[in-house]
């Protein structure tokens, strides 16, 4: 099964303290190592004010996973993440492909920037010459 | 057949630099300004590009390369306090930047960091 990166940021209950917070971000890195999965990244944001309120909350705290994983463990990832207390909101989201594309697309630009400066102020000249001939 | 080719060429060359319209460069060809001018079509269209300031893409013209869900000092930019999502013509977005932020807007109202509805 191809692996693929997606990124995964929860909502984690304020009320539960620093430390819960971090056993709760242990317990879905977890769920993610277990069948195989990598976790290549987190990110912890902080407790951060919701735009809305999620089940009584107006604030959340915020952890951001990258992950290397298959689609179906990111699936069962999520199933347990439904039924983990603690866990208000969750989203994921596969990210390989537009972080490749957005390489690609940063690669190209330097190239035509290299381009423009090579060649100094001349944008016109043979393009009209061979018109007038 | 020659001057068939030139015709072309010329044509080709002068809608290239539409958007830039410099006068010298435009000037120095025969067909540049005839063709611009013929196009709008007399009043049937109506269509008044002059008048209005042309809106540039903000994602294009910034570089962006990766519009990111997470990322909502870009996104609320695109989004007015009443908390909708809308249309292109407003924020004079391309087509393809339209379509990634509608996605992007999208994720973070799901995970609380836009609201739905603003008040």
């Amino acid at each position: 099964m191809s692996n693929r990166v997606y990124e995964i940021l929860f909502i984690a209950d304020p009320n539960l303290g620093e430390e819960a917070v971090d056993t709760l971000t242990e317990q879905v890195q977890g769920f993610v190592e277990k069948d195989g999965g990598k976790v290549e990244r987190v990110e912890k944001w902080g407790k951060k004010r919701l735009a809305y309120e999620v089940h009584g909350h107006r604030e959340g705290y915020y952890v951001l996973l990258v992950v290397e994983s298959t689609g179906p463990l990111v699936k069962e990832v999520e199933r347990k993440m439904k039924v983990t207390d603690g866990v208000i909101r969750y989203l994921t989201v596969r990210v390989d492909e537009e972080l490749r594309k957005a390489e690609r697309r940063k690669a190209r630009r330097a190239l035509a920037d290299e381009k423009r400066k090579s060649r100094p102020g001349g944008a016109v000249p043979a393009r009209s010459e061979e018109v007038r001939s | 057949m020659s001057s068939e080719n030139d015709n072309r060429a010329s044509g080709e060359s002068s809608e290239g630099s539409l958007g830039g319209s410099r006068p010298a460069f435009g000037g120095g060809r025969p067909g540049g300004g005839g063709g611009r001018g013929g196009r709008p079509g007399g009043g049937r269209g109506g269509k008044r590009y002059f008048f209005r300031r042309r809106k540039v893409c903000k994602p294009c013209a910034d570089k962006i390369d990766h519009i990111d869900y997470k990322d909502i000092k870009l996104l609320s930019q695109f989004v007015p306090e009443r908390g909708k999502l809308l249309p292109r013509r407003m924020f004079g977005t391309c087509a393809e930047h339209q379509r990634k932020l509608t996605v992007a807007i999208k994720r973070a109202r799901h995970i609380a960091l836009l609201p739905f509805q603003g008040d």
